[in-house]
């Protein structure tokens, strides 16, 4: 069908839109807790404009529908009309607004103009998360048929594909990028470190973005190194080796099935917990999804690879040259573990242990801002002009004023954005990199994972 | 007149303050009630109590809130301590409820209360044009919230002129009218506008973070209304 929106959406339905979306609307309020923000929300909002001046979007375009109020409003009008007792009784007395095909489409593409970084609910005084706004938006026009094709493309291949993942790679391509690390580990570094799949009983289970088994083999090389020197007891599972969860993107049903499918992959190695790789979304879905939809108090424990790096620094069992990293780097905080305050000065410390140069971008931290792809954004091809112009814009000047050759950004798709957003933006020096790809660089491998061949005697006594 | 002024200090004023505190009461205990009940249907239990509470207060005291459109944000704070003390603590409104209620408290020194009068009137009009003159502000602005402003400065502006014979060139009476009128129009509209935040704000972070905590089944059961469970991605 010809492109309504600025993203490829499959074929959906066209008929009775309004009335579609309304008793998916009603479906939601009745079985889920969104009526309580809803309602909170539609009271408190006093149209500040706070929020509008704390968006990297909305600064860089000056577009009102990128004001993240202006968006919550699209949808709490429609709540007020027609699931308020108040809304209801005024469109009988007054010309009250009705819900349009016009109106749905607004919406649908001011939803994913959004990156749902949630900067804005940190200056909101009324607490009104935007991001939970957006969140609800997209689910109810998921249900609709309108989200972008490249998420529900990887999320169908994810649920109901033969690979179960969201970039397809079969099994035997897993244990084949696994052999390769394990083999770039004997020729460039002299040792032996293994990738533990099926393993029974482990501590944890390792999630990665798959993604990083096709494009960031010094991230997962960086992962195992420090798993194998700290001696985790963990595992690759072939049932499900894919942390990546795009249902947090566009639909709560999607969200919970796949973080099903995580926590049964953790019960049939019997493991204990999810260890999940550098990716902001997967960690995000994993910490704050795993108690919900994984039993509660039984759900596993979630960890962040980052974390459990950091515990090993602190603990003096993570063996590292100080400061041997000498280009300048510098760290970009993902949304999604930044935000709430969940990580951010670990990866800063283990970047200070092992850097000569580290220098902070402004904002940092929980305030620092999103990358720009944020929120399944960029994982939408089409839109990428937007994003490297417009929504990565405020970050390109971030990185410039920062003026590393090293662009820490610990989360694959902030990996792919930020890299789009330097070669839009003319940061042709910068390198965008995973924690763990500098990690590798400056850990010192103990001797008895060295492999004892007649070359690496020479190169040991140089070490 | 007399007669209007004794009415609408009398009875129109019960009317709207028992309006405004039973409006008001209800909005608390719906927001209690909410809460119960989501976090009853959620999940997951587990809340950041610490961070929430924490959250709350930075906003109930934005003292280091001003980094973000610092000029809008100092106007804001000034006008709202003056909107909420003046009321309170002005020593003929604590006198008035003593009269009524045989209840009293602590008072201002006229000077203060003189003071703060003055700023909430001229932040109450700086915040209106701050509003009319930002394209933001004006894409999101709704008719309550260019109308409340000079509302609001309203019963300042005639108390003060009603309790400043001297200065003003209207009759007392006449200040005390429309003084009386327009506020008990304030408290009236209190719970049904935006202004409802009064009693809201103290629990704005909990409700986002609860926003966050789904019931396990809420998307099957949405498919089985929406006739869906079977359908393929």
């Amino acid at each position: 069908m010809a492109r309504k929106y600025s993203y490829y959406v499959e074929p959906f339905e066209l008929g009775e839109r309004p009335r579609r979306f309304l008793e998916t609307f009603a479906a939601i309020l009745q079985n889920s807790n969104y009526g309580l923000a809803l309602d909170t929300y539609s009271r408190t909002s006093t149209k500040c404009a706070r929020c509008a001046s704390t968006c990297q979007v909305y600064q860089a375009s000056g577009d009102e529908r990128d004001i993240p109020c202006y968006r919550t409003e699209m949808l709490l009008r429609i709540y007020r009309r027609y699931f308020t007792v108040s809304g209801i009784m005024k469109a009988r007395l007054l010309n009250s607004f009705s819900l349009t095909d016009e109106y749905i489409d607004e919406m649908a593409e001011s939803v994913y103009r959004c990156t749902a970084c949630r900067r804005c609910k940190l200056f909101c005084p009324m607490g009104i998360d935007h991001g939970l706004m957006t969140h609800l938006a997209r689910w109810i026009l998921a249900e609709i048929g309108v989200t972008p094709k490249a998420l529900v493309v990887s999320v169908r291949e994810q649920l109901e594909g033969k690979t179960g993942n969201t970039s397809a790679i079969p099994v035997i391509a897993l244990r084949d990028t696994c052999e390769f690390l394990e083999e770039e580990f004997v020729d460039n570094y002299g040792v032996s470190i293994k990738y533990p799949i099926d393993v029974e009983g482990a501590e944890y289970v390792f999630f990665p973005a798959v993604s990083d088994y096709l494009l960031e083999p010094d991230t997962l090389m960086g992962n195992a190194a420090v798993l194998e020197i700290t001696g985790a007891s963990w595992t690759i599972g072939t049932g499900n080796f894919d942390g990546i969860n795009y249902g947090l993107f566009y639909s709560d049903r999607m969200l919970g099935r796949i973080i099903r499918r995580e926590v049964d992959e953790v019960r049939r190695l019997k493991a204990k917990k999810i260890l999940i790789g550098e990716c902001g979304h997967a960690s995000r879905s994993a910490k704050a999804f795993v108690p919900t939809y994984g039993g509660g108090k039984d759900a596993p424990p979630v960890i962040n690879i980052m974390e459990y790096t950091h515990q090993a620094l602190k603990e003096g069992r993570l063996p590292i040259r100080e400061k041997s990293i000498k280009e300048r780097v510098t760290y970009h905080d993902p949304c999604n573990i930044a935000r709430s305050g969940w990580i951010i000065d670990q990866p800063r410390e283990i970047l200070r242990a092992i850097c000569a140069d580290f220098v902070e971008m402004t904002p940092g931290g929980s305030l620092n801002y999103c990358c720009g792809g944020g929120g399944g954004t960029v994982s939408i091809d089409e839109i990428r002009k937007f994003r490297t112009e417009i929504g990565g814009k405020t970050k390109a000047e971030q990185i410039r004023r920062t003026g590393a050759k090293y662009l820490v950004a610990p989360c694959a798709n902030c990996k792919k954005q930020l890299r789009e957003v330097c070669e839009d933006n003319g940061l042709d020096d910068v390198e965008v990199v995973g924690l763990h790809d500098l990690v590798l660089k400056a850990l010192v491998f103990p001797e008895h994972m060295k492999i004892k061949t007649e070359k690496n005697d020479e190169h040991q006594q140089t070490d | 007149m007399e007669s209007f002024i004794e009415w609408a200090r009398g009875p129109l004023f019960r009317f709207a303050f028992i309006i405004m505190v039973l409006g008001l009461l209800r909005h608390w205990l719906m927001t209690v009630i909410g809460v119960r009940r989501a976090m009853h249907q959620a999940a997951d239990k587990v809340l950041p109590y610490k961070a929430i509470y924490r959250a709350t207060l930075s906003w109930l005291f934005p003292i280091n809130k001003l980094k973000e459109r610092p000029f809008y944000t100092l106007t804001s704070i000034i006008f709202h301590i003056g909107l909420i003390l003046v009321p309170i603590f002005y020593a003929a409104h604590v006198l008035l409820w003593q009269r009524g209620l045989g209840v009293s408290w602590p008072y201002f020194p006229q000077l203060l209360a003189d003071v703060l009068t003055i700023t909430t009137i001229i932040t109450a009009f700086m915040l209106f044009f701050a509003r009319v003159f930002d394209p933001a502000t004006r894409a999101l602005s709704r008719f309550q919230d260019y109308t409340l402003p000079p509302l609001l400065a309203i019963p300042f502006l005639t108390g003060f002129l009603a309790s400043h014979p001297a200065m003003s060139p209207f009759s007392y009476n006449s200040m005390i009218l429309v003084h009386v009128l327009s506020a008990n129009l304030v408290m009236f509209l209190v719970p049904f506008t935006k202004m409802s935040h009064a009693i809201l704000v103290p629990s704005t972070q909990l409700v986002s973070e609860v926003g966050w905590h789904f019931p396990a089944d809420a998307g099957e059961r949405v498919a089985v209304v929406l006739q869906k469970e079977n359908q393929p991605i």
